[in-house]
This record gives C-alpha cells, structure tokens and sequence, in this order.
C-alpha cells in the first residue's frame, strides 16, 4: 500500500473505465425515468388489460376477455368508426386548405410576415380553451353564429344538439386548430425546394398547373407524407377539444376512442376493459405508423 | 394587379376566420350573462372586467396559474437537462448491443403512441405513491413526457454540430464533459430554445393527466381548473369566455415572444 500509486491508478480509472462508462452515464437519468414513468406504467396498462376490475382492484384474471369482448361491443365499434371518420375527414381538410395556403406564401409579399404571426395563434392556444371559444361559436343562445344570424334577421342557430352538426363542428374546430401546422409544415417544405426545374419549366412555357402537378406535387411528397403522418397520429389522440365541446355527444356522435375509453375508466370504474380499449388504440396507432413508415422508404427510393 | 387583390383577399379571409373567434371569446368575457344571451350584442355595449375580477377573487385562478408555471418550469428543466445529457450520447458514441439506437427507438414508438393509452397506469401508479393531487405527480409525468421528446429534438441538433470542434478541444486538453459544455452547449443553444420552447407550450397546455391527477386548486393546472369551471356552471357563458381568456393569454403572449424559434421546432423534424 504505497500512497504514490493511487494517483496512478485513477489516472487510469479515468483514461479507460470511466470514459467508457461515460455515454452510459449520461443517458441514465433520461432512461431511468422513463422507464419508471412510461415503460413500466405501459407494461402495467398490459398487465390491467387482462384483469377483471371491480372498485379499482383487479379481482382475477381473464386473459384475453377484455380484447374478445371490445370486438362485440357496438359502443367501441361506433366510436372506432367515429374516430376514424374524424382524423380521415380532419386531416384530409387540413392538408388541402395548408396545401393551398402554403402555395398562396410561397412567393413573399407585404401581409405574409402579419399572415404567419397570426396563424401561429389556433397551434398554440391551450387545447380547452379552443374548446370553449368553439362552444362561444355554436352556443344557441349565446353563440356568435346566432348573433350573427339574428343580427341579420335569421333564426338561432343549432349546432351541438343535433349528431351531424355535431360531429361536424368538432371537425370545424380541428380544422381551426391545426391547418395552420400544415400550412408551416409545408411551406417550410415549398421553400426548401430546388429553383432550377421551375426555371427550366418557365423557359418551357409550361403553365401553372402542369409545374404543379409534374414538379411541385413530386418534389413536395415526402414532406406532405410526413407532415400528414404526424398530424395523423395526433389526431387520433385527440381528447380534450371534445371532452369540453360535446363530451362526446349528442348520443354518441362524437365519442372518440379517447373519450369512450376516458369514461369506461373513470366514471364506470372498468379498469381493465379500458386497459384493453387503450392497449388497442395504441397497436391500431403504431400499426398505422409502422405501415406509414414502410410506405414512405418506397416513395423516397422510388 | 390581379394577384395582388386575390392575395389581399386571401389574406383577409384567414385573418378573418383566425382571430373573429378570438375576438367573439374576448368580446363575451367583457359582458354581463344578461347581454350575451338575450340582447346578443356583437360587441360589449358596456365592457367591464367583472368577470376576470370575480375569477381571481372567486374561482382561485391565481392558485392554477401559480400551479401551472410551477409545474410546467419545474418539469421542462428536468427533462431539458436529462435529455441533452442522453442526446449527446446516442448522438456522440457508440454503445455496447447497438444500444443508442435501441433507445432512439424506443423513444420514438413512446412519442408515437397517443398518451391516453398509459393514463389509467399512470394514475394508478400516483394513487400507489400518494402522489395525486400534488405537483410532483404532475412533474414526474410531465418529465417523463417530455424528455421523449426533448432527446429526440436535441439528438438531431447535436449531430449538426461538426465533430473536428470537440476534438480540438480535447486535443487542447479539455475532457470530453468541458469540452461539451463549452463547445457544444453553446452551439446547440438554438436547439435548446426550440426545444425549450415547444416543451413549455405543450406542458403548460396539457390537460389529460391534469385532469385525473389533479383534484383540488392544490395542484390544479390552468387547462383543468379552466375545464372545472366550465363543467360547473354550464351557461354562465361571461365567466367561462373570462377563464377561456385567462387561460390561453399567458402561453399565447410567450408563443409570439418567441415565435422564431417556435416555427423552428414546430416544422424541422418534418423538413429534414
């Protein structure tokens, strides 16, 4: 035991064991947690999908019962439809409409910079908030198109209590909502693009439209495909607009899975055909990703 | 000529629809009950701000408020912190069993996932810890929620820094942790901003967990005292176009603040 040979040995301690431990260390603390707050809790929501609850205890096992059951159930199979109705519709609307907008920008002009800061507004809103600016709308007798109607003669104006008008609305709301990150998405996209084939297309006399379809629309895909996959998936998340607006109703017309599930849990205390219905929403999503992904590879390698 | 009034148009239409909206919500808050639902005046005929002063007095919307930036400061630091830290691993080395990108991975499928689908763990992994209806609760979520996504912003803000820098400085004699906090950090300190940025809207606007980890004006965020309050008092439209008010101006004021950044954050992963 010499005192001199310490320094020495943590030189080396340094030199390899610790600078190898290092990468290791440093993503400890984001994979710690993450494990505990998210991986765990998943695994836990697979383990809740199988049990049988009753006052939040889980009382026995049931295996796959839960799955078995949520496929016969018109409930979750109306509101699987709703959902899928809503983010098909949703983002179809929001990605011509951003689409358009964003060709409409591409070339700059005074009001552009005004345009930008203002469309930055419905994004960053508080979700329930947009809810009740949306309710402020369609309320009968207080909303602003009942104001408006009357104030040009007309009737009220019935929005929330009637399923189509309904579930439109939530639509509408959306729409409000998010067109504006496709609009950024793909005008980030537009600018990004190359100038020498619309050059070449201008000297050829092609007009607008033939530039769009046989140079804009081909160079601009993979960002229009990632900017639909990514509003996609939100999409189907989408909870507290409707929680606010219509709770899911009038009947059922605009129970999202998000909703539907949100209820069995916690007000009908069904823990575990809820862990079931989350667990399927969350294969149902990845699915789509996943499929999403092979999708893309081919168009870039194409 | 043409193009510059259907550009006019156009612009005045999306200004339109944006923000009549808004103004129909900030119109209402100045309002009595009386005035929205029977006189249905398009404007407030006499504003006053009674109904913001009854929220506060009332309501305890300085208790959420106060919730809310606590919370929201509190959680996107961490995960800002936790999250460099790994996103300058899986950017800088290679690990043992391809490891960086197993985790990379595993991110990005926990980011895909819609987060409704852990909420009934979550919440009962509070209940277990006695963590409902207080703020670490809410932090420990919102943490984890959010270094996903901050590893995943910063991992690609990382790997645009070129590598010659860091190693000069080594050579210099710096390890590799000074070497990162003097090289690096400053570098990526855009990256940092965006990210940070895009964090605190998120967090500062999340309402589903808020909703079942949070039951009193303890811990009670702005997004679900908001919500509280509407589930209440289903038609006193004055007070919910208020707390509508209250409840988005703050993160709408930082948002335009910091509007550069934020387009940054919002549109790169799609870009690249």
């Amino acid at each position: 035991m010499t005192a001199s040979a310490l320094p020495i040995r943590r030189e080396r301690l340094q030199g390899a064991g610790l600078d190898a431990a290092l990468p290791y260390l440093l993503l400890a603390p984001a994979v710690l947690i993450v494990l505990a707050v998210l991986i765990y809790p998943l695994y836990d929501g697979l383990r809740a999908s199988t049990a049988f609850y009753r006052y939040g205890k889980p009382l026995r096992d049931v295996g796959f019962d839960n799955y078995i059951k949520l496929w016969s159930d018109p409930e979750f199979l109306n509101s699987l439809w709703v959902t899928v109705s809503f983010v098909t519709l949703s983002v179809a609307i929001e990605t011509v409409l951003g689409l358009l907008l964003a060709l409409f920008c591409a070339r700059e002009f005074r009001g552009i910079r005004l345009l930008r800061t203002v469309l930055i507004i419905p994004m960053v809103i508080t979700p329930v908030v947009v809810a009740i600016v949306f309710r402020l709308i369609y309320a009968s007798d207080a909303g602003m198109l009942t104001a408006f109607s009357e104030a040009l003669g007309g009737q009220p104006v019935q929005i929330l209590g009637n399923p189509l008008t309904a579930f439109s609305g939530l639509v509408a709301l959306d729409v409000w909502e998010w067109t504006p990150l496709l609009f950024l998405i793909i005008l980030a996209g537009l600018q990004s693009l190359p100038v020498e084939p619309f050059e070449a297309a201008r000297v050829d006399g092609a007009g607008a439209w033939r530039t769009f379809i046989d140079h804009t629309l081909p160079m601009l895909r993979p960002v229009l495909a990632v900017a639909i996959v990514l509003r996609t998936i939100d999409a189907f998340g989408t909870f507290d607009q409707v929680f606010v607006l219509t709770g899911g109703g009038p009947g059922q017309s605009t129970l999202l899975l998000s909703i539907f599930g949100y209820n069995t849990a916690f007000k009908f205390q069904q823990t575990g055909y809820a862990a079931a219905l989350f667990v399927t929403m969350g294969v149902i999503v990845l699915a789509l990703a996943l499929a999403a992904v092979r999708l893309l590879k081919r168009v870039e390698a194409a | 000529m043409i193009a510059r009034i259907a550009r006019a148009i156009v612009t005045v239409i999306v200004l339109v629809v944006v923000l009549l909206p808004i103004y129909w919500m900030v119109s209402s808050s100045l309002k009595p009950n009386r005035e929205i639902t029977q006189d249905g005046t398009l404007y407030p005929h006499a504003p006053s701000f009674d109904n913001y002063t009854h929220l506060f007095s009332e309501k305890q919307f300085g208790h959420f408020f106060l919730n809310s930036v606590g919370v929201t400061a509190i959680s996107v630091a961490l995960a800002l912190a936790a999250g460099s830290l790994g996103a300058y691993a899986i950017a800088r080395f290679r690990l043992r069993f391809g490891l960086e990108r197993w985790i990379g991975l595993a991110l990005l499928t926990l980011r895909i996932v819609p987060p409704v689908v852990i909420l009934i763990p979550i919440y009962l992994l509070m209940l277990r810890l006695s963590l409902l209806d207080t703020w670490l609760g809410l932090i420990i979520t919102y943490t984890a929620i959010n270094i996903t996504f901050c590893v995943w912003m910063m991992e690609s803000f990382f790997r645009e820094i070129p590598l010659d820098l860091e190693e000069a400085a080594m050579v210099d004699g710096d390890s590799r942790l000074t070497a990162f906090r003097r090289i690096v950090l400053p570098l990526a300190a855009p990256g940092l901003a965006a990210t940070a940025i895009f964090a605190v809207i998120v967090t500062f606007n999340e309402f589903l967990f808020a909703l079942v980890l949070t039951a009193t004006p303890r811990a009670m965020t702005m997004p679900r005292g908001t919500a509280t309050l509407i589930g209440r008092i289903d038609t006193d439209w004055a007070s919910m176009s208020a707390a509508g008010v209250v409840g988005a101006l703050p993160i709408v004021i930082f948002a335009l603040l910091v509007q550069r950044h934020l387009v940054r954050g919002l549109t790169m992963g799609a870009v690249k």
